[in-house]
C-alpha cells in the first residue's frame, strides 16, 4: 500500500526534494563531514592501540605510525600481570554488580510509590527530594558527614550514598504513573496491598525501562572514580579508573610538570586506557539501544 | 447535623488515621528514600553551618566557635582573596562558553546526520559518533594528553616539519580549546540524539510542502526543522544554566596540571585542592561552596522565570 502511495507521487516530486533519490553535490560533502567527524571519533582509540601494541622504540623513532610495524604484546602481557589493575577490576565489578542491584531497587520503589495516587504525606515527599536537585550541601559539609558517618576508607563509601538517583527515580515515577490505573483497583479488589501490586503486577510491565535506568547505573559505576578518590586510601579498595587515573597522571606525556613517582611508559598506559574500554565497546551496541530509548523518553514525559 | 461534617472534606486533618493506615505500604516504601535524603541531602545542608564557623572537626559542627564579624568572616575572607575572584571568573567563562559550544556542536550533528538518507551510513555514524559519551573523563583526560602532549601525535607531526614541539597542555589559551574540543567530541553526538528524536517527529508533510513551493534545502532547515525543535532546545538550555558554575569537575580536573590554573582553575577543583591538597582550613571551602550552592540556585530561579514569562515550559 505505502509503496504504491510512494509510486504515485513519483512523478510530482520536484528537483531535490526530500523524496527525490537522486544524491546531489550538497549531499556528498555532507556524507564528507560526517565521514571526518567520525575518523576524528575513532582515531584516538586507533592511535592509543597502535601505541599500545608498538614496541617502545618503534613508537618513539617513528613520527607518526598509522599502520603497526612491528607488533609486541609485552604492553598487555605487563597489564594482565599487573596485581593493581585486577584489584581495580575487583572493586569495579563489585561496584557494577552490588552497586547496581542497591541503586535500581531502591530508586525503582521509590519511583513506584511516588507515582501513586494520593497517600498522605506525598506531596511533602516530593517537594522535599525536589529541593534537592536545585540546592545542596557542598562538597565540604558532604565529605564531613561520611566521616562520620564511619564510611571513610570503606568499600562501601562507593555504594551507600548512590542509593537514589532522583532524575532518573523521576523518570521510573512518570513511567508508572502512565501505565494503566485500573491494574491497581482490580488487584486490590482481589485483596492485594501495594507492596504485592508493585512486584506482581507493575514491575513486571516496567522490565524496559528498568533495563535502561539498570544500564544508566552500570556504567555509571563502571566509570566511577570520584567518591573512591575523596574516599578511600587503601590501595586495594581503589576502583580501576583510579587506579588508571593515578597511571595516566604519572605517565610521561600528560604531566610533564609532575615528575615524582613511578613513572609508565606511553605504551603501557594506553595498554591499560584500553583494557579498560574493550568491555564498554562489547556491551555498547547493548547500551545504545537502551540508553537512545531512555533518553528520548525523559526528554518526552521529563 | 453530623459532628463530622463540619470538618473540610479536603482538609489534611479529616480522617488522618484512617488515611495513614490505608496508605500504609506506600508509607513504608518511600521510608528508605526519607532516610536517604535526610542523610544524603539535607545533613549536608546542616553542614553549610561550617562555612559560617571556625570549624574543628573534633568538636563537631556545634561545638565549634563561630567564624569573626559574626559568622561571615569567612565570606569576608574569601570575597578579598584575589584568586577566589580569578577561579568565579574562570569558572563563569568555561561554564557558558561549553554551554554554547556543545549546544551550537549537538545541533550540526543533529541537522547533518538528519540530512543523511543512507540509513545504513546514518545509523553507522551515529553509532560511532555516540561511542565517546560512554567513557569516563579519566579515560578521554588519557587520549587527549596522548594525543597533543609533547611526544603525541600532534607534535610528531609539527616536530616533522622541522618547527619546535609545543606544549598544549601548559599552554593557557590552548588549554581552554582542549577543554571546549575534548567536550563536544565526547558529548556532542550524545546531545545530538534528542534533537534527531524531535526531528524524526516532523511531519513529513511540511517538507513535502515546502518542496512543491521549491524551498531549498537551507530554506526547509530554517522554517521548518529549526522551529520545530526550538521547545526541546530552549528546554535544554535552561536546564543546563543551573550547571553554569559547575563547568564539568570530572573533565578539568582530569585534564588540567598546575601550569594552566591560572585560566583553568574552577570553584569546583579550587575547593578539593585547596581543602584536599593544600589544607586550607574546610570553613573557606564549605563557604565557597555555599556561595557556589547559592548562586547556582538564584540562576535557576532566574531563568525559569523568564522562561515562563516568554511563554515557553519552565522547570519546577
Amino acid at each position: 500500500m505505502r509503496k504504491f502511495e510512494n509510486l504515485s507521487y513519483l512523478p510530482l516530486r520536484p528537483k531535490g526534494s526530500t523524496f527525490d533519490r537522486r544524491i546531489g553535490p550538497m549531499d556528498w560533502v555532507i556524507f564528507a563531514i560526517l565521514l571526518f567527524y567520525a575518523i576524528i571519533i575513532i582515531y584516538p582509540f586507533y592511535n592509543a592501540l597502535l601505541i599500545s601494541i608498538s614496541p617502545e622504540s618503534v613508537y618513539l623513532n617513528t613520527p607518526f605510525l598509522l599502520y603497526p610495524k612491528e607488533i609486541t604484546w609485552d604492553n598487555y602481557a605487563t597489564v594482565f600481570s599487573s596485581a593493581s589493575l585486577w584489584s581495580g577490576v575487583r572493586v569495579t565489578l563489585l561496584l557494577l554488580f552490588a552497586g547496581t542491584a542497591y541503586q535500581l531497587f531502591f530508586t525503582v520503589i521509590t519511583g513506584y510509590a511516588l507515582s501513586r495516587n494520593k497517600w498522605v504525606g506525598k506531596n511533602f515527599v516530593m517537594n522535599m527530594i525536589l529541593v534537592t536537585m536545585f540546592f545542596g550541601g557542598g562538597l565540604i559539609p558532604y565529605y564531613y558527614l561520611i566521616k562520620n558517618l564511619g564510611l571513610y576508607n570503606q568499600i562501601w563509601v562507593m555504594i551507600i550514598p548512590g542509593a537514589i538517583d532522583t532524575y532518573n527515580m523521576l523518570l521510573m515515577r512518570n513511567y508508572f504513573a502512565s501505565l494503566p490505573p485500573d491494574l491497581e483497583e482490580s488487584a486490590k479488589i482481589d485483596g492485594a496491598n501495594d507492596i504485592q501490586i508493585f512486584f506482581k503486577v507493575y514491575l513486571p510491565m516496567a522490565l524496559p525501562m528498568l533495563a535502561t535506568i539498570g544500564l544508566f547505573f552500570a556504567v555509571g559505576n563502571w566509570n566511577s572514580w570520584y567518591n573512591a578518590m575523596l574516599f578511600i586510601e587503601n590501595p586495594s579498595y581503589k576502583p580501576l579508573q583510579l587506579v588508571l587515573r593515578e597511571m595516566i597522571t604519572t605517565s610521561s606525556s600528560s604531566m610533564e610538570t609532575l615528575g615524582q613517582k613511578v613513572v609508565y611508559s606511553e605504551g603501557l598506559t594506553m595498554a591499560s586506557v584500553f583494557f579498560s574500554i574493550v568491555p564498554m565497546m562489547m556491551f555498547y551496541p547493548f547500551l545504545q539501544k537502551f540508553f537512545v530509548k531512555g533518553l528520548v523518553v525523559g526528554a518526552i514525559k521529563g | 447535623m453530623n459532628k463530622k461534617l463540619i470538618i473540610d472534606r479536603n482538609s489534611p486533618l479529616n480522617d488522618f488515621g484512617g488515611r495513614v493506615k490505608k496508605s500504609r505500604y506506600l508509607i513504608l516504601m518511600i521510608i528508605p528514600a526519607i532516610i536517604y535524603y535526610l542523610v544524603f541531602c539535607y545533613a549536608p545542608m546542616y553542614g553549610i553551618l561550617i562555612a559560617f564557623k571556625r570549624y574543628l572537626p573534633k568538636q563537631g559542627i556545634m561545638g565549634s566557635p563561630w567564624a569573626e564579624m559574626s559568622g561571615f568572616g569567612n565570606f569576608y575572607t574569601i570575597f578579598q582573596d584575589p584568586y577566589f575572584w580569578k577561579v568565579l571568573r574562570n569558572t563563569v567563562i568555561i561554564g557558558v562558553c561549553k554551554i554554547f559550544i556543545s549546544f551550537i556542536a549537538a545541533l550540526l550533528v543533529a541537522l547533518l546526520i538528519n540530512e543523511i538518507r543512507l540509513r545504513f551510513f546514518k545509523k553507522t555514524v551515529q553509532t560511532i559518533v555516540t561511542f565517546p559519551h560512554f567513557l569516563s573523563w579519566v579515560i578521554v583526560g588519557g587520549l587527549v594528553a596522548n594525543i597533543f602532549g609533547t611526544s603525541g601525535i600532534i607534535n610528531d607531526v609539527i616536530a616533522s616539519t622541522g618547527a619546535e614541539r609545543v606544549q598544549f597542555l601548559a599552554n593557557g589559551k590552548v588549554f581552554l580549546s582542549l577543554i571546549f574540543g575534548s567536550d563536544v567530541w565526547k558529548e556532542a553526538g550524545w546531545s545530538s540524539i534528542i534533537y534527531l528524536a524531535t526531528m524524526a517527529g516532523i511531519s513529513p508533510e511540511l517538507y513535502e510542502a515546502a518542496d512543491i513551493d521549491g524551498a531549498t534545502r537551507l530554506q526547509k532547515i530554517w522554517h521548518i526543522t529549526l522551529p520545530a525543535i526550538k521547545p526541546t532546545a530552549i528546554l535544554l538550555l535552561i536546564l543546563s544554566v543551573g550547571g553554569i558554575l559547575s563547568a564539568g569537575f570530572d573533565q578539568i580536573f582530569n585534564m588540567y596540571n598546575p601550569l594552566v590554573y591560572d585560566v583553568a582553575d574552577i570553584i569546583d577543583t579550587y575547593i578539593y585542592r585547596s581543602t584536599f591538597r593544600e589544607w586550607q582550613p574546610a570553613e573557606i571551602g564549605a563557604a565557597v561552596g555555599l556561595f557556589k550552592s547559592v548562586v547556582s540556585f538564584i540562576l535557576v530561579i532566574i531563568v525559569d522565570r523568564i522562561a515562563k514569562l516568554s511563554g515557553e515550559r519552565g522547570i519546577i
